[in-house]
């Protein structure tokens, strides 16, 4: 078990290259224990190249990274101890059933055979799996497999699971169910990382969550932190009764705003809607609330645009 | 038609093994004429230098057919089915017959250039003089061309049934090779009896290309027993390799449907849970359960080994218990079959024969067994999985070797009561028999060596279970071909070098095989197998290593 005090994975520094090519760009970061960092980038950022360091399949070209204290390059015996991997392959081996399937990576990570036995029996009770258990392994459906990955991650009781794209091709009830579990391993009190293309789902479980770009880390932070950083210049929408109005309305906006937000007025004619980005204060938008009422321009509605995961990787991506 | 064609003919040609396949072709072919090329300034008038090279030549581009034109096909189907653009294909307005035909048209136009680099070679035989052009290079060429039709259209018959690219080509080397060799025995035995086997068995070994080819190139008398046939059998060959062919394409078609993508899959249903009755039936019946639930890997075994057994197609245990019983009764069947169908045989021939299906059995096995022990992981993703275990790479090693070791050792073990019964004819033969299992011995180990040593450098399993089967019956095969020019063009010191390189020939020879019974190859050859078996097994520690580290 390791130490509740102090963060539980450590990078720094950490870079990758590939003669000209970086793939991984001074990557910074620390997670305590009990997180689930969600690693979030477009294809090609980095975030495989980044959790094949952290369980030393990789080596980095210059950096550190430890886990639990323990190095990921030098230290490989305790990282294989105290990770559980779960690659974006599953790995399967034909002509096996589950329970065999499972029993051979416990053998292969030295657990005893009676140990063994009811570890395997915990873990499919884990995962919801135990009525796969005589099924075979290549008869198993995607979401079946992913969920046997998961299992097979948890055999030798990891404190650190790193899950590469868990929800990749799962149905949606399938994914909802994998939601649920990796809540319940974190309530477990395992440290997850967790990288994914479906940002809605990593938003519902990750406390903390890295935006990657061309191996360089964007935003890190609680989702909260991030989303602060993002809503510097807030998107406001205002509803017309009329959409003949909107242009009309869009100049209107324009002259209470500066300058360098003007250009982010844009008049959806057929919604009978007006955007706008805006730093300004609550205050200074009541004022230009009322004299667009005062205008008697029929305004049906003046709300702000929620931001959520998807639109601060956007945000974030874009400005990168 | 054409459409598919072009993806498939310029889709191979892509592929860096393409080009070294047809870089090996054009050197190889090059090569063997250029070691008969006259070096001085005489003319051999009688052809019989022409001759030799013309030999040499047919059975080089033999091998090089029976090697490579089954590799392309074999995964087509397969590959395209587990990538998806099967479907895709299938989805078009192209007929079954046009898919099947665009990739057969395709994968055949592949392998006719491969002959076609193989022509300079050719023309150069010509030019020495004593060689027909239509009569010789015409007829070989006929033989090799309609032979890689036929292996090509039943490795696109493998590649439509067959569940991975790895099991398709195995598959179809087995199939290639049993119609080529297999096909031999029972004519071999038969031969000048009455009665129709021997007639049907004469047919059955018209499916082989072998025959006509060594009629062709002058050596028809080699294993004929004196009856020496007035005709090269070409027509009949031809005959048969197209009725083989047809048959083998119609087959192709008819599993050219929409259940291709629809097989049902074992819900895994377990003896355990079943009636006591039924228990007890399948216990009878099945001797060792497959259905039964597996007990737990216990910690003196190594976990890796028990994994390898449970996850080969025919590696539980009742599958091995099946190929043991097999193996014991062709070993006696062949042994009773020698001994009472002809009465002028000496036990030496006997043994021989005995020797020669031991070996065939373990070039043709081991190399499917051992050659993807570590591409099949890198290939599926197991490889990082395991590597993110606590197995070192030795355990990883030993386990996977072990593994093919025990199953190759069992089969070995299988085949030696024909042995048995030899020391009961000529009880004084003990010795000579004790050397021969030591050789298969070798036999064993330098295949399994080998082949793992030569698949682990290569991430797919395809190129590794091909690669494995080139090097291996290179060594011991080739030494054969120069075995079979031993007066001429090869003297008696090449032959016994050449021969040196396998174990199989010292095995041969210490039986008394007749033609090897000359050659003094112990204990030379043991120190060549012991060499090579070291080399490999540093060879695959080397990679193994490597490929454990972090990259």
């Amino acid at each position: 078990m390791i130490s509740t005090a102090g963060p539980v994975v450590v990078t720094h520094e950490l870079t990758k290259r590939y003669g000209e090519f970086t793939a991984l760009d001074s990557l910074s970061f620390m997670l305590d224990r009990g997180q689930i960092l969600g690693f979030i980038g477009p294809n090609g950022a980095g975030k495989t190249t980044t959790i094949k360091i952290l369980v030393g399949l990789m080596r980095p070209t210059s950096g550190s990274a430890s886990i639990a204290g323990a190095d990921c390059v030098r230290d490989a015996r305790r990282i294989k101890r105290l990770v559980g991997f779960m690659p974006d392959t599953f790995g399967s081996y034909d002509n096996m059933r589950v329970r065999e399937y499972l029993d051979f990576f416990g053998a292969a990570f030295g657990i005893g055979r009676r140990e063994r036995t009811r570890r395997i029996d915990e873990v499919l009770e884990t995962t919801g799996s135990t009525y796969m258990r005589d099924r075979y392994v290549e008869s198993l459906s995607h979401g079946m497999k992913q969920r046997i990955g998961v299992a097979r991650t948890l055999l030798h009781d990891p404190d650190v699971l790193i899950l590469d794209e868990p929800a990749n091709g799962l149905d949606p009830q399938a994914r909802i169910e994998m939601r649920e579990l990796l809540l319940k391993l974190a309530d477990m009190g395992k440290t997850l990382i967790v990288t994914s293309h479906i940002l809605p789902e990593l938003s519902r479980i990750c406390n903390v969550v890295a935006i990657m770009t061309k191996g360089t880390l964007r935003a890190f932070g609680t989702l909260d932190q991030i989303m602060q950083a993002i809503r510097q210049r807030r998107t406001f929408e205002v509803q017309l009764v009329e959409a003949a109005k909107a242009p009309e309305v869009a100049s209107a906006v324009s002259r209470g705003l500066d300058e360098s937000e003007q250009q982010s007025v844009a008049a959806h004619d057929a919604e009978a809607v007006v955007r706008f980005q805006t730093s300004r204060s609550d205050a200074d938008l009541a004022d230009l609330l009322g004299g667009l009422v005062r205008a008697n321009l029929g305004i049906a509605q003046f709300r702000e645009v929620p931001t959520d995961l998807e639109d601060a990787f956007l945000t974030v991506t874009r400005e990168s | 038609m054409i459409a598919i064609f072009q993806r498939e003919f310029f889709g191979i040609l892509r592929l860096r093994r393409a080009v070294v396949a047809i870089v090996a072709m054009a050197l190889c072919s090059g090569l063997l004429v250029l070691a008969r090329w006259p070096s001085e300034g005489l003319v051999d008038l009688s052809g019989s230098q022409a001759r030799q090279v013309f030999r040499i030549f047919t059975y080089g581009m033999l091998a090089g057919v029976l090697l490579l034109a089954p590799a392309w096909p074999a995964t087509s189907f397969v590959q395209e089915r587990r990538r998806g653009t099967l479907a895709l294909l299938f989805n078009t307005p192209l007929s079954k017959l046009s898919i099947y035909a665009g990739k057969l048209s395709g994968v055949l136009a592949f392998t006719g250039l491969l002959l076609v680099t193989s022509l300079p070679a050719a023309a150069a035989c010509y030019a020495m003089g004593g060689v027909d052009l239509w009569q010789d290079l015409g007829s070989v060429a006929l033989v090799l061309l309609v032979a890689t039709l036929e292996y090509v259209a039943i490795g696109l018959l493998v590649s439509t049934f067959a569940g991975s690219t790895d099991a398709a080509v195995r598959t179809t080397y087995a199939a290639v090779f049993s119609l080529c060799f297999l096909t031999l025995g029972p004519h071999y035995f038969l031969q000048g009896q009455p009665g129709w086997m021997p007639f049907a068995a004469a047919w059955l070994r018209r499916v082989s290309p072998l025959p006509v080819l060594m009629h062709l190139v002058g050596q028809g008398s080699i294993g004929s027993q004196g009856l020496m046939e007035s005709s090269s059998g070409l027509p009949e060959y031809l005959l048969a390799s197209v009725a083989v062919t047809l048959a083998v394409m119609a087959a192709t078609l008819l599993q050219l449907h929409s259940g291709i993508f629809d097989r049902s899959r074992s819900q895994g249903v377990i003896t355990d849970e079943q009636s006591l009755g039924v228990r007890a039936a399948r216990r009878v019946f099945f001797l060792v359960d497959p259905q039964r639930r597996s007990a737990g890997i216990p910690f003196w075994l190594n976990p890796v080994m028990v994994k390898e057994f449970r996850t080969r197609r025919f590696g539980r245990l009742h599958w091995i218990l099946r190929l043991v019983a097999a193996c014991a009764v062709v070993s006696l069947l062949t042994t009773l079959a020698a001994t009472t169908g002809t009465v002028d045989w000496g036990v030496e021939t006997i043994g021989g024969l005995l020797v020669i299906f031991q070996v065939l059995l373990m070039v043709l096995l081991t190399p499917s067994l051992s050659a993807g022990l570590i591409s099949g992981e890198r290939e599926s993703g197991g490889w990082d999985l395991l590597r993110m275990t606590r197995l070192s790479g030795w355990q990883l090693a030993v386990g996977k070797l072990m593994s093919v070791a025990w199953t190759l050792l069992l089969v070995l073990l299988a085949t030696l009561p024909g042995y048995i019964v030899m020391i009961a004819i000529k009880p004084v033969m003990w010795l000579q028999v004790s050397l021969v299992i030591i050789c298969l011995l070798l036999t064993t180990l330098v295949t399994l060596a080998v082949s793992a040593a030569v698949g682990s450098l290569f991430a797919r399993t395809t190129t590794s279970t091909v690669s494995a089967y080139v090097v291996l019956l290179a060594m011991f095969f080739g030494p054969l071909l120069v075995w079979l020019g031993r007066d001429a063009p090869f003297g008696y010191e090449v032959v016994q070098a050449a021969l040196a390189i396998t174990p199989a020939a010292a095995a041969l020879s210490v039986i008394g095989m007749p033609g090897f019974e000359q050659y003094e190859l112990i204990p030379l050859s043991w120190w060549v197998a012991a060499g090579v078996t070291a080399v490999s097994f540093g060879i695959l520690s080397a990679r193994i290593w490597r490929l454990m580290r972090p990259s």
